[in-house]
């Protein structure tokens, strides 16, 4: 076989080779494009049948079809897979075929070729060189100051965030006494509720010189804090409400059992409360941050008052994200005043007819979603839990001047849980979660109590109080119930976490309502998990406990009612219309949900 | 097409992996690894650094005493076998500057002695007998070298600017592995995904692009990019017996003048060339004056683009994600910014130690781009020196010792 001969058999083999690899090429785009067309595990007809299931969880017939058809569907896949393999194996093999044929090919035929006589010219040659070393280093040059240019440095005002020192100023307005205002009933419906007083001295506090305090004011006792939901997740933020006719059915978009709703004139995440006829709520935008009061019977805005020419109040609004924005905190009140945080650290206190009594600014809560926990009233006391990147802090206000009463750090970090108030053993302890601790603080001087390292993660769920416990829990940490006697972790678990709502407490039970749209419940004493409800959406709102009944809304716009039991029992199921990331506010006979967009007052 | 098909052939495993996740079994079953190489035993490690000595002992052997292209062809087929598709790649020459880097500024960094073997055995070699790693050793520089189809001739001007790339890309490989960042090289080693049959899909597009490119242009990885290439070129330059093409006294037949597919070959230089070049004294004082102010811009400009070069570091990304984007932390399918959820660390220490990361990135990028001021001084300053040569020869920094110009040669011993 001469030369020619065997350039001819390499030449035939590359031309096979090459092919070959062209037929592969083309059946290997075709699987290529079909593997990539039908995703089996999100097709129409398995979502269609998981959705069927949600609606009927015990359907064997449908579970074993959900499994048969998802069987079908990964063979299939992964058949493809094998086939792209084995072909791109095939296709690898025949390249090295077609490499050797055309290396063969070429060196079959190549000679040693009679050279140049022209030698390169070699100063011509290094001129050029010499340009385009110079251009390339150039290049590189604007290229690094390109990339220099293209990026800022986030780290160092971050930092500089963190060295300012806060600024904290007061506007003082002076007020004359305050009582508690049951507010006279704007109309024939109005409900009476009786607000319980008791006297405490304002000015008990020589070593906290008070501006302008008010000579003697009336503060609401126990009796007259149940009967209003006078904070986030009602009296005292424990997510325990005191009325005992509460709704249980209703539908926003037939209206069935909706007395009335009305939209709400600037959005917010903040909750409304209630005290005797007057409803309190928030709203803040780019523009504004507004106190609305509206009468709780009709639906009328009584007034509004907004959050301006505070001084320090900063020129810049802080950069919040959407899902919190910088009304998130709800306002909370004791009859004499409203008291209202913005994510702005504007604190502002207003007379029940909206007047101005002061207004304060904390210096800019450093959060990257936003400040969103709530306040708290008792008696001449305003807690405000103030943890921000520059670390862990609760704040006590005079709610008659704004003065503080005391002021303490904590070890702990940024966190946006709202505080509670449990009464442990005849005090009064402001119990609060933050990272990494719980922990519970004397109302009179700020000292910790107690105080418990459990928490990891973004703490956004606030504690609960009941049956002699402090439960409080996180996702990516931990749920925890634990002895506020003596700090010690009685029960742990984490199987099911809250990210945003917070747990409550219930005749022995504790529920937990998570962004999985999983509600659960354990026993309170023991840990055992109980039983759990899968729902339709996620929860944001958190559970609240009234008339033997938990009442917690999905996202949806969704409230589940179950009764109060170690078996799962379903009460009932009522739909807003709209979606709901607040917690609803109760009266007797009454619940006002805030949506998206409305507020609904709901009677049966 | 072909580019195509390949990078979509081999990467169907990661694409599994991704739309199917891992489901856990409870009867023991355990996952194989399917794009990263088991740690070798220490038995294992051994053995490859023997294959390694042997292999370029009989290289260095075969090309300067038997001079024969066959064998060093076949030993090479060997070494990327052995190398490449068996070791998976890894741990390679190439890679381990970064591992000796890092266990320099890293105290609680350990180097295994087979790394420290990779590193200084082809060095060593290269000093005694030129680039014989790269001949028949190193499985990058062999799986070029086989789809050698047709080469080109590359322009002078082409092969000298785009020869610097190396020495930033080691520059640069040296930075981000001083500051614990990456290990770029082995990150960006565009055969490492054919050896191991799967990784991700734009390393394979850039193997095969390389390779088909490599068919015309000889060795292009080995060229303009390898950094390990940049050191070997450097110590070849010294090294003590260097092959050479012919056996015997050249007699300038010229016929082997196009053989190498390097354009590594040197003419004999010209008259008229050393005249021209000695009146341009000046310019040479000229350009080696300005190394310093070369050295000062570089420094200066890779200094200011320090924060974009730290954001390749994990603590600075994600420090920059949570400030710029906080609403990320939202995002559960991100898993850095779940992860650093469900740690203890907080958003303040996170900012502090990418702060200290950022620090120390803009020092290193200041000897970084002083390095590559200095590598480019020196390259327009090497434009002006000219060595008096009466014989063709090999250039002994860009010679690969592949002994394809053996058999051009006539003369004989």
């Amino acid at each position: 076989m001469d030369i020619k001969e065997k350039a001819e058999i390499a030449k035939n083999t590359a031309k096979v080779a090459g092919a070959f690899c062209l037929v592969i090429s083309l059946l290997l785009i075709l699987n290529f494009w079909q593997m990539h067309s039908s995703d089996p595990l999100e097709s129409d007809v398995l979502e269609t049948l998981v959705e069927r299931l949600s609606l009927e969880p015990g359907n064997q017939e449908l579970i074993n079809q959900i499994r048969e058809l998802d069987l079908l569907a990964r063979k299939a896949y992964f058949t493809s897979l094998w086939q792209v393999r084995t072909g791109g194996y095939l296709l690898l093999f025949a390249s090295i075929i077609l490499i050797i044929s055309l290396r063969i090919h070429s060196s079959l035929l190549s000679r040693i070729e009679k050279p140049d006589e022209e030698d390169e010219d070699i100063v011509l040659g290094r001129a050029l060189s010499r340009k385009w070393i110079l251009g390339g280093t150039a290049i590189m040059v604007l290229v690094a100051l390109a990339a220099a240019f293209s990026v800022s440095d986030p780290l160092k005002e971050y930092m500089a965030a963190i060295d300012e020192p806060a600024e904290e100023t007061i506007e003082r307005i002076s007020i004359s006494d305050a009582e508690p205002t049951p507010a006279p009933a704007p109309d024939e419906d109005s409900v009476e509720e009786e607000a319980g007083e008791v006297e405490v001295q304002a000015d008990e506090r020589p070593e906290q010189p008070v501006a302008a305090t008010p000579a003697t004011a009336r503060f609401p006792n126990e009796a007259a804090i149940r009967q209003n939901h006078n904070a986030f997740r009602g009296p005292w933020g424990n997510g325990v409400i005191y009325h005992t006719s509460i709704p249980m059915e209703w539908d926003g978009e037939s209206g069935n059992n909706i007395r009335w709703k009305v939209k709400v004139p600037v959005h917010a995440f903040s909750s409304p409360v209630i005290w005797g006829d007057r409803l309190f709520l928030t709203g803040a935008d780019e523009t504004r941050r507004v106190v609305f009061c509206f009468n709780r019977h009709s639906g009328n805005i009584l007034w509004e008052e907004e959050a301006s020419n505070i001084p320090g109040s900063p020129r810049e609004l802080p950069r919040t994200t959407d899902d919190t924005g910088l009304g998130a905190p709800t306002v909370t009140t004791n009859g004499i005043g409203v008291y209202a945080i913005f994510g702005t650290g504007d604190v502002m206190a207003l007379d029940m007819e909206g007047n101005r009594i002061w207004a304060r600014n904390l210096s800019v809560p450093d959060n990257h979603y936003g400040h969103s926990s709530s306040l708290l009233t008792h008696n001449e006391k305003l807690f405000v839990q103030y943890d921000t990147r520059d670390g862990g802090r609760i704040i006590c206000l005079n709610v008659a001047n704004g003065e503080t009463i005391w002021d303490i750090t904590r070890e702990s970090g940024i966190s946006w849980a709202s505080p509670i108030l449990a009464n442990i053993d005849g005090n009064m302890q402001l119990v609060v979660n933050g990272i990494p601790i719980v922990a519970g603080y004397n109302i009179e001087n700020g000292n910790e109590l107690w105080s418990v390292q459990a928490m990891g993660g973004e703490v956004g769920p606030s504690p609960a109080y009941g049956g002699g416990l402090v439960y409080a829990a996180n996702e990516y940490a931990r749920l925890v119930a634990i002895d506020p006697g003596n700090g010690e972790v009685i029960w742990e678990d984490n199987y099911y976490l809250p990210e945003v709502a917070s747990p409550v407490y219930s005749d022995g039970l504790l529920f937990i309502s998570t962004t999985y749209a999983v509600f659960a419940c354990f026993d309170a004493q023991t840990g055992e998990f109980l039983w759990d409800y899968d729902t339709d959406d996620i929860f944001y709102s958190s559970p609240l406990v009234a008339n033997g009944h938990v009442y917690v809304t999905d996202t949806g716009g969704k409230t589940y009612i179950f009764r109060v039991g170690r078996e799962p029992q379903l009460v009932a199921t009522n739909s807003i219309g709209e979606e709901v990331y607040t917690i609803p506010a109760f009266a007797d006979g009454r619940i006002y949900i805030r949506g998206e967009e409305y507020l609904y007052c709901i009677e049966n | 097409m072909l580019l195509l098909l390949l990078s979509m052939t081999i990467s169907p495993d990661i694409n599994g992996q991704q739309r199917f996740p891992m489901p856990e079994f409870e009867s023991g079953y355990e996952y194989p690894d399917v794009s990263t190489p088991e740690p070798r035993s220490l038995t294992l490690e051994y053995i490859d650094v023997i294959v390694l000595l042997a292999m370029l002992s009989v290289t260095s052997w075969l090309v300067i005493k038997k001079r024969s292209r066959r064998y060093i062809l076949w030993l090479s087929v060997g070494a990327l076998l052995y190398f490449g598709f068996w070791k998976n790649g890894c741990v390679c020459s190439v890679g381990s500057v970064q591992n000796m880097v890092l266990s320099l500024s890293d105290s609680s960094y350990a180097v295994s002695y087979a790394i420290i073997a990779f590193f200084t055995l082809p060095l060593l070699f290269s000093l005694g007998f030129g680039r014989v790693f790269c001949a028949s050793v190193c499985p990058l520089g062999v799986i070029q070298d086989l789809v050698i189809v047709k080469p080109v001739k590359v322009p002078v001007w082409v092969r000298k600017s785009l020869g610097m790339f190396p020495f930033v890309y080691l520059a640069l490989a040296v930075l981000y592995a001083a500051t614990g960042t990456d290990f770029i090289i082995c990150r960006y080693d565009p055969f490492v995904g054919i050896f191991r049959m799967g990784a991700e899909f734009h390393l394979i597009v850039l193997g095969i692009a390389f390779l088909l490119i490599g068919m015309f242009v000889a060795r292009p990885y080995c060229r303009f990019v390898c950094p390990f290439g940049a050191l070997l070129k450097i110590t070849s330059l010294f090294s003590k017996h260097h092959m050479s093409i012919t056996p015997a006294q050249c007699i300038k037949c010229k016929l082997c003048k196009d053989s190498c597919p390097f354009d590594a070959i040197e003419q004999p230089t010209p008259d008229k060339a050393v005249s021209e070049l000695k009146g341009k004294t000046g310019k040479f004082i000229l350009y080696a004056a300005i190394i310093p102010l070369l050295m000062f811009v570089g420094g200066w400009a890779l200094s200011s683009s320090h924060v974009f070069l730290a954001k390749a570091h994990p603590d600075v990304y994600l420090a920059h994600l949570l400030i710029e984007q906080p609403e990320v932390m939202n995002d559960l399918d991100n898993l850095d910014v779940q992860t650093f959820l469900g740690s203890d660390r907080t958003l303040d220490s996170l900012v502090q130690d990418a702060e200290t990361v950022q620090a120390g990135f803009y020092t290193g990028a200041w000897l970084t781009g002083a390095f590559i001021g200095l590598v480019a001084g020196f390259f327009l300053v090497s434009q002006y020196i000219i060595r008096r040569r009466t014989d063709y020869e090999p250039h002994r920094g860009d010679c690969y010792s592949c002994g394809r110009c053996f058999k051009y040669c006539p003369v004989e011993k």
